[in-house]
Parts: structure tokens; sequence; C-alpha cells
């Protein structure tokens, strides 16, 4: 038996941080119905990757990822009779994750109180930039503006130059896991107690808790964490170093002196290795342009995978700066199984992240592709609803499933 | 960071290189539904207490590890760090200083990524275990974990998109095909923060379906001020149809962000952003580390929680989600050991005569 089987999920999420929460529901035997309207796209179907790199927002490597195995139904919220369809879908549901702006699901009326009354034990999950309440609630943004507000932003950059804040939309990358675990643990609750709960996952407020030590660090000494290069006052080097070829860079870190003395050995023998002033980290904290400069002429006319292969040999971390095509190949990548291959109607095949956690006995499994527009209408309506034929004819007639 | 991330646990302290201490872990794993690790692959196994001596102690024992690449070869054994991980993962690869080195974020990270990971299948497994009563073994790989930080940019080559790299920006511009950014984001767009007459904010200024419409509001805010060009007067949600037919060039877009450059600043961090509420247009200040602390929003939600250690008392965003009802006060990171007696007597029954010599002879 799969850990969510006999879970249904209504999934009105949309972009990222939502729809992942869903992704992982039914890679563990959830039956989830993620409703979407196909008048305004996910902002997910138009980012790539794509198939070949043929534009189709039916086809996008970051929808799929984050909507394999749902059940796909197409429904126009701004029409009261699709918001029945949503409404009737809530009552058959355990679960309902949705990621509008606060107030937005109150205007539907969708809301929770509503909806707890016609089905008094459902879990609802509501993930939203800031959260539902609180005077900024209505602050709404994608994950920029998100790790702006968390304080991401502020803290990636070279030392000197303006921040250049983390890639993309950065609290769409912590927030699906903290919503994920609350709601798992609420589904719990829920099964032990019967009650139902409303989790209000604020996306910035979890991704602050990744700079907790920092927050701490204010607070005990005054300092506030500024963008400081790769460099890390624990670790030196601790660095990206240019290698042979067309922008081609490795990552090198001594966690000790004695990986120090390992690495210095490997670039400039003995004479470096018992260099004094590297001999510390307190000595290799003072002298760092010196020492990161000895390190970047050597790496220069290197091959990246080599200056990895080589430092790894004798237990110095160092890893390629991976892009996509170091990622595809990553045999450790692909011995894990990472990567998954779906049959999908418009590009022939798709590749989706696997589930990132491996268990033993209870594996992920993925059913399906994510859906294309409508593609599980007939399904939802008839099979899960047990709606009549007429009344989906009147339906689509209408508009609502558009 | 011990006191951040121990904040709530009881701590014991154990010499697990002792028949003893391995003896005492292993009564209490009897006991425990969970056991998290996050030892170098097979140190947990040469200890003996690997998953398959502890499932025959504890069958519904959930065992979770977290490695940095992985319990398995090739690169199980792989020497690790943030920044290497991170490097490994894809994340590192876009962020780009001036001089096109790329950066890892100034506050380790892969790590917290594969925790919050191993948290959800913990909580999967012990799903699980209320079906079937049995345990298993969670797995989660760093690695793996923070692939996810490239918004799916790491499998472009998998489906054969070519030149879909990570840092686009710079290399698509090299090699003479640049392509629109149309994310929500601004993922692939360099230029996202902006000087203010005090400091800087966030905006994408965006075009198409995702963020076009946010573009539209501040240049008609811009209007409403009387500085919106003529030559800007284009709908941003259009854009790309606009490109693609060569009504509008990329060096004009280009022109458009130079002169929301200009237009922000003459205005102050809070001007801007209740310009951003009203008008509806995104934009954030830069938030730091103090001014989290200091964010009326977080009072209201009550993120940060007093936390009381060795005396002190710190303010740490504990209950990660207001919401979630999760209101149990947290205690403050205990000190080594400092539960040894509560743990080892009261749960697994030691005397305190017994815990005194198992302390005298360096296992406790």
């Amino acid at each position: 038996m799969r850990p969510l089987e006999g879970l249904k999920v209504l999934d009105l999420a949309w972009v990222v941080a939502g729809p992942l929460v869903g992704r992982a529901l039914a890679d563990f035997g959830a039956v989830v119905v993620r409703v979407e309207s196909a008048q305004r796209l996910d902002t997910a179907r138009v980012l790539g990757p794509f198939p070949r790199g043929e534009t189709d927002p039916q086809a996008s490597v970051a929808f799929d990822s984050c909507n394999a195995g749902k059940f796909g139904l197409t429904l126009d919220l701004r029409r009261e009779d699709a918001r029945e369809v949503a409404r009737d879908l809530a009552a058959w549901a355990d679960v309902v994750v949705e990621s509008f702006v606060p107030g937005q699901m109150a205007k539907f009326g969708l809301d929770y109180p509503r909806l707890k009354a016609i089905n008094p034990g459902l879990i609802m999950v509501s993930s939203s930039l800031m959260g539902q309440t609180g005077p900024n609630a209505e602050l709404t943004g994608f994950g920029n503006i998100g790790a702006a507000m968390s304080g991401l932003q502020r803290i990636v950059g070279a030392r000197g130059e303006a921040p250049l804040g983390p890639f993309g939309p950065y609290t769409d990358y912590v927030a699906p896991r903290f919503a994920l675990l609350a709601l798992l643990a609420a589904i719990d609750h829920r099964r032990r107690t019967g009650e139902g709960r409303h989790l209000d996952i604020s996306q910035v407020e979890a991704t602050v808790g990744l700079i907790a030590p920092q927050i701490l660090d204010y607070e005990a000494n005054g300092r506030v964490t500024e963008a400081n290069g790769n460099r890390d006052d624990h670790l030196s080097p601790n660095g990206v170093f240019r290698a042979h070829g067309e922008d081609r860079w490795v990552a090198i870190t001594a966690r000790s002196d004695a990986e120090w003395r390992r690495l210095a050995g490997l670039i400039g023998g003995a004479a470096l290795a018992d260099d004094a002033r590297f001999s510390t980290l307190a000595g290799r904290k003072r002298d760092e342009d010196a020492l990161e400069a000895i390190i970047a002429a050597w790496t220069a006319d290197q091959d990246a995978l080599e200056v990895e292969r080589r430092l790894q040999a004798i237990g110095v971390p160092a890893h390629v700066v991976a892009e996509s095509a170091d990622i595809c190949s990553d045999p450790q990548l692909l011995a894990r199984g990472s990567f998954i291959t779906l049959p999908h109607p418009r590009a022939g095949e798709i590749v989706i992240d696997a589930a990132r956690y491996d268990l033993s006995e209870t594996p992920a499994q993925y059913a399906r592709s994510a859906p294309t527009f409508g593609r599980d209408n007939r399904y939802v309506l008839s099979e899960i609803l047990g709606y009549a034929d007429a009344r989906i004819e009147a339906l689509s007639a209408a508009g609502a499933l558009s | 960071l011990w006191s951040a991330y121990a904040a709530g646990k009881r701590g014991v302290s154990l010499a697990l290189d002792r028949p003893e201490g391995r003896d005492l872990l292993l009564a209490l794993v009897a006991q425990a539904d969970v056991l998290i690790e996050s030892a170098p692959p097979g140190a947990m196994d040469a200890l003996g207490l690997g998953y398959e001596r502890l499932r025959a102690v504890n069958p519904g024992l959930v065992y979770v590890s977290i490695t940095p690449f992985g319990a398995a070869e090739p690169k199980a054994g792989y020497a690790d760090s943030d920044l290497v991980v991170w490097a490994a993962a894809g994340p590192l690869a876009p962020h780009r200083s001036d001089a096109g080195v790329p950066l890892r974020i100034s506050a380790p990270q892969a790590f917290l990524h594969a925790a919050g990971d191993a948290a959800c299948g913990a909580v999967l497994a012990l799903i699980a275990r209320g079906n079937s009563g049995r345990g298993q073994r969670v797995e989660v790989s760093a690695q793996v974990s923070c692939t996810l930080c490239t918004l799916f940019q790491h499998l472009a080559e998998a489906v054969g998109h070519r030149g879909y790299h990570f840092s686009s920006v710079q290399t698509m511009k090299k090699a003479g095909a640049p392509t629109l950014d149309l994310s929500g984001s601004g993922a692939r767009t360099r230029q996202t923060k902006w000087r203010t007459k005090d400091g800087l904010v966030e905006m994408h200024v965006g075009v198409g379906t995702a963020a076009g419409r946010f573009s539209n509001a501040l240049f008609a805010w811009f209007g409403e001020l009387g500085d919106r060009p003529e030559e800007f007067a284009w709908d941003w949600v259009a854009l790309p149809q606009l490109v693609e037919r060569g009504e509008v060039s990329l060096e004009q877009i280009d022109r458009a962000r130079d002169h929301v450059a200009t237009v922000l600043e003459r205005f102050t961090v809070q001007a801007l952003v209740s310009a951003a509420t009203q008008k509806g247009f995104m934009l954030a200040p830069l938030m730091s580390t103090a001014d989290l602390l200091d964010s009326p929003q977080f009072q209201a939600r009550g993120l940060f929680a007093g936390v009381e250690e060795a005396g002190r008392t710190w303010a740490l965003p504990a209950p990660f989600a207001p919401g979630c009802g999760a209101d149990a006060a947290l205690s403050g990171a205990p000190a080594i050991g400092a539960d040894n007696a509560a743990v080892f007597g009261r749960l697994l029954g030691l005397s305190a005569e017994a815990l005194a010599d198992l302390a005298a002879r360096g296992i406790v």
C-alpha cells in the first residue's frame, strides 16, 4: 500500500511553490485533481525548458515537474457555475491546496470557513508570499520579491558590488518543502483525530528560517550579514575558480589545515604545503587574495572535471560548477534515478525530476505526465463527481470548462 | 548555528565508539519512531549502527539518512562543503559577479534544503507505517535537494533544449541569440535591483503573460507622474509578440529599463513600496537580517519567538508557519549532554549511580 493511497486532493495552486506540494502527494499515492484556467496561463507553462527547445505551454518541463501524476481539470473560476464544480470537488477532497493572493479564495466563495461547512474534516493549505494575515498580507509577487522580503536578495554578490540576489524565485524552492511538511503532519493528525485544519504558509517566513543563524548573529553580535562573494569566515579557501574551456569553473573548499596541506601539495609541492603564511585558517584568511590567486593560476589551464577528480581523490571538496549538460550526465544523479522520463501526448516524452526522498519500502511512483488543458475533464466530472453527461455538456457549452 | 537549529530539542552525549555507548543508543532506538543521521556514508555501518542492525532492534523505525551526494557510489565518498554541493546541483552557475564568477549565497543553504526534504520523507514514512506497521529507510541527497533551486533549468539538456543555459543572459548574448525572459521572477534578466534615494529595491520589469501586467502598472504610474516617454507606450503583456514581429527591439526594452532606473532613483524605498502596493506593480525592499527583526508583518504574525538559552533570550524564527497551530513554546538549544539524566534516567531507567559510572568512564 502506498503511503497516501486513498487521499483525495483538490489542487488549486499555481506556478511552483504551491503545485509542488500536490506533485509530492501524487508521487506517493494520492489522487490529485489540478484545476487551472486555460484562459489565464499558469506561469510555469511559459517557463522553459521545452523539449527540443520548441516553446509549447502544454509541454513545459517546469510545469510538468510541478504537476506530473495529477489529473487535470480546466475551470474558469470567474464563473459561478465553475465555482460550483470547485465546491463539489472540495466536498469530495480530503485536502485543498491553493496559492491565490490572500482574499481571492473568499471572493470565489471558496475560503476555508465555507469549505469546512460542507466538509468538516477538510485540510486546506494556503501558500502565499507573506501569509494570510498581517499588515503586508496583500503584498504580492513572485519568488524574487519573496527573496527580497526574506533577506536573501541582499546576501548574494561579489564583495564591493551591488547585491545580485539568488537565482530566480528563491522562496519557491523553500516554501513547498515547509508546506508539504506541515500538510503531512496535518494528514497524520487527521488520521488520528478526524480533525482538519487550515495551514497558512508564508513563503517568506519559511525562507527566513534558512537564515536563522545569521539573524542570531545580528542579535548576539550586531553583525548584519552582507554578500561576501564565495568566502566563508570558517573555511579557506572556499572559492570558485576558472578552468580551461568556455565558461568552465570549479568550486574548491578546504575544511581544515590538513585539507589545505593536501591541496597545496598538489598545486605547489612541499614549498606551498609548508608555506607558513597559509598553514592556519587565520593565515589563509589574512592572505586570501594571494591564496586564491595561486589556486586560480593552477586551475586556469586544467579541465574542470579533472580538477574535481584530482582533488576528490585526496579528500578535498571540489566539484565542477555544473550546468545542465553536467547535471544531466552526472553519474551520481543518473545512478540515483534522479530524472524520470514519461510519455507525453505532445512532446512524445518529457523529463521531470524524481521525488527528492528515497523511501526504501514505499517508493515514489510516477503515474502520468502533467495534464494538458482539460485532459481529464471528463474523468473528473463523470467518474469522480458523478455528473451526468448532460450537465457536463452544459458546463462546457457555457464556457465553465475553459 | 547550533542555537538556531538545535532549539526545541533535548540533548544527550554518548560515546558511540564504545560498546556500552552503542548499547545505550540501541536502547533509545528501541523506543524511537525516527532516527536522523548525517554521518558520512558507511560510517553508521562501521559503528554497527547501520539500518539493518537498527531495524532488527525496532522494525517500526523510520531511519533517515542525509548525505551530500547519496549513500551509494560513485560519489558517496566525495568530500563536501556547502559551496561544492551548490556547484554540483546547479544553482551556483547562474549567479554571476560582474566578472562572470559564479557566486553562492553568503549563508550556507545546501543542507537546509536537504533537511526540509528529509523531514518530508520522514513524515511520509511515518504515515506509511500507520498503514503497514513497518518502518523503512529514507534517504536524501543534498545535491538532489538543491537541483530544485535551478527552476528546472538543470533539465534542459535532458529534453534537448540546447542553449538554455543557466547563465543564459550572458551566454546567449555572446551567442548572438538573445531571447526574452518570460518568467515572473526575472530569473534570466540581469537587472532586477534598482537604486533609490536611500537603498536598493527588487523589481523585475517583466514581459508577457507572467509579469507584463505589473510592468504595465509601473508605466501607468510613470504616466501619472508625467514621466512616460511615448517610445515605451507599448503593452508589456504583448511585448513578446511585438518583438517577434520586429515592432519593438530588445535595445528599446533595455532603454525602457534604463528609464525605470532614472525614475526610481528619485524616490525613497518607502515611497516606492507604497506606490507599488497602491498601483499594483511588484517591488520590495532588500531586507537585511536586522530589518527582519523589526518587520511589523513578522511581529504581527509572531514569526519570531523568544527562546531562552543559557540565561539569554533570542528571537528565533521558530514556528516556521505561524498558521500551522504549532504553538508550543520552543526550548533553547541544549548544552552538551544537558538532558542525559532525564533521557537515560527516566526514559531508559538508568539509576543515578549507573549514570555517574557511565559518565566517569566517558561513555555518557
